[in-house]
């Protein structure tokens, strides 16, 4: 099934990234206009740049879907994801500008004095932005996929050939204001959806996520189970089934209403079961954290709390080191004008970050309150992408729905250009030792290869 | 690009603010008096590690404390503003405007200790 508006949404944020692209194909000739956008990158424009870039999907899609698995401490993430910029703005930002390289593997070379340096920065460069860049193109796949309804390969082509367009078309010249833009429609295509969910939320007593209680279903509600999956229930429970459940190693239980007793249920794939309200049954396997766990501050890891502080402060030092050592990231500091625009650029985008990680939580938790069915169905992982449908009725859902789309499509468009350019700019300037002409072709072969 | 390694300089774009000037312009200055040129430069290191360090230190502790006080007394946990869970708030949004704080702070006071390190070598 294909959902029209949210295929013309995706479109929409693809024919804005190309023409950024394009605006850039006129003014980009030097190789500082392509590795560097000519150092004269404002700091507003800059910092928007790397947050459009920064926020991949992963990154609220992820942690949306980890809060309402593990619970709340899992927005230790997002807080590490934007402190990483406060240890970057003093420790890095000022000189990494100042010293003047065009990429990152320039810059190991000439601080150290040490070509074979340079060489081991390339392959590092290449190395860590291949592993990141990979699983975008099959992230964008299964997520378009699931959204949009079209088959996995027209995600991954789109993507790769959008971004593989916009770069060698113009460089870093062209994808600065692409990602820029692509920034803002992040934060509007998730802010919508999450201010309009808030108000239509159900909201349930205070305190309904206390004690010792999994999640809980407010209201009758009907579960689609996309794939085949084993639920466990507790206690008795009448239900109207519009499918296939068998007991394991039972007799299978058709539709309408039925009566299921507690223990092992196997589902089918495709059936849709209305559960009264209630506690929801658990997936087998992926058991649902309880109330007081869930609103704990503590790192839980496989959903149980091992040494949950210590995990805490894990997870906390190495997001905080981590935005550190991401080199496509880095080599947008080198498109400020001086070390100063870099400190003011980094200032802003700890502004901007903050802004837009306050929606992953409110995700996390509307789906912890409202949607318990996605526990039941193993379908947690999709929350941010679910929730329209889930909670807003008719058009209002469809809208809500390819919003979320749009932003979705958006951050895997940003962050595998980012990945690219830091990526081609490697390739042709520090392998090849060549310019404009260079790049491009890195650009239209490392596109085509992970495509 | 023939050359694969060509002179090394720095590329800095218009424009410029007035009266600022280039970050380093005593540069020659700093590498021709030795006994000076090694005071001033630490001065100007001191300076910047104390301001990093007045900037980092604090961003640690407002981090660093909240997890320590949920592991040390677990009812943190549980404690509700309305209807909304404490460790929303604080996670989902409280603990950002003093990050986002220190960062702006931290902009302004290093952009002083470069002026007034330009100030000094203009004077000596």
């Amino acid at each position: 099934m294909i959902h029209p508006i949210a295929v013309g949404a995706v479109v929409a944020v693809a024919v804005v990234t190309l023409a950024a692209g394009a605006r850039g194909l006129r003014v980009a000739r030097t190789p500082a206009d392509f590795l560097v956008a000519t150092r004269a990158v404002p700091p507003a424009l800059n910092a928007s740049a790397i947050s459009g870039e920064y926020l991949s999907a992963a990154s609220f899609l992820g942690i949306a879907a980890l809060v309402m698995v593990d619970g709340l401490g899992a927005l230790w993430y997002a807080v590490g994801y934007l402190a990483g910029y406060l240890v970057l703005l003093t420790l890095v930002a000022a000189p990494l500008r100042r010293f003047g390289a065009y990429t990152i593997p320039d810059f190991a070379e000439g601080r150290l004095d040490s070509p074979a340096l340079r060489r081991v920065a390339t392959f590092m460069v290449l190395v860590i932005c291949g592993f990141y860049v990979l699983p975008q193109l099959t992230g964008a796949g299964l997520t378009m996929q699931a959204v949009l309804g079209t088959p996995g390969w027209v995600g991954v082509t789109a993507l790769g050939s959008v971004v593989t367009l916009a770069i060698a078309s113009g460089g870093m010249k062209s994808i600065t204001l692409a990602q820029a833009v692509q920034y803002w429609i992040k934060l509007v295509a998730l802010l919508v959806p999450a201010v309009v969910l808030l108000s239509l939320a159900h909201r349930p007593p205070v305190g309904a996520i206390e004690g010792r209680a999994g999640p809980v279903f407010a209201r009758t509600t009907t579960v689609r189970f996309p794939g085949p999956e084993t639920i466990v229930v507790a206690r008795p429970v009448t239900v109207r089934i519009s499918g296939v459940l068998l007991r394991s190693g039972g007799a299978p239980v058709g539709d309408g209403p039925r009566r299921l007793t507690a223990g092992a249920w196997e589902v089918r794939a495709g059936t849709s079961v209305a559960f009264p309200a209630g506690p929801a049954p658990e997936v087998r396997g992926a058991h649902a954290v309880s109330g007081s766990a869930w609103t704990s501050p503590l790192v839980l890891t496989d959903g149980r709390p091992i040494h949950p502080l210590a995990a805490t402060y894990g997870v906390i030092i190495a997001t905080f080191l981590g935005a550190l050592g991401l080199p496509h990231i880095l080599v947008r500091f080198y498109t400020n004008v001086d070390g100063r625009a870099a400190r003011r650029t980094t200032a802003f985008v700890l502004l901007l970050l903050s802004c837009f990680y306050v929606l992953p939580g409110i995700f996390g938790w509307l789906g912890r309150l409202d949607a318990p069915g996605l526990y039941t169905s193993g379908q947690t992982q999709s929350v941010v992408l679910a929730l329209p449908a889930l909670q807003a009725q008719g058009l209002t859902g469809s809208l809500l729905g390819a919003l979320t789309a749009a932003g979705a499509f958006a951050a895997f468009l940003s962050t595998t250009s980012g990945l690219l350019i830091a990526m081609a700019g490697a390739l042709s300037h520090d392998i090849l030792h060549r310019g404009p002409v260079a790049f491009r072709l890195s650009a239209l072969g490392l596109g085509l290869a992970a495509t | 690009m023939a050359d694969p390694r060509p002179a090394r300089q720095v590329v800095t774009a218009a424009p410029r603010r007035t009266g600022a000037g280039a970050a380093w312009p005593g540069r020659d200055d700093l590498y021709r008096r030795d006994e000076a040129a090694g005071l001033l430069l630490r001065s100007l290191l001191r300076a910047q590690l104390g301001v990093t360090m007045s900037v980092l230190v604090p961003a640690v502790v407002v981090i660093a404390l909240y997890p320590l006080a949920a592991g040390a007394f677990p009812v943190v946990a549980t404690w509700h503003v309305g209807p909304v869970p404490l460790t929303l708030l604080v996670l989902g949004g409280g603990v950002y405007p003093p990050l986002v704080g220190l960062g702006f702070w931290y902009v302004r006071r290093a952009r002083r200790v470069e002026d007034r390190f330009t100030e000094l070598l203009g004077e000596s």
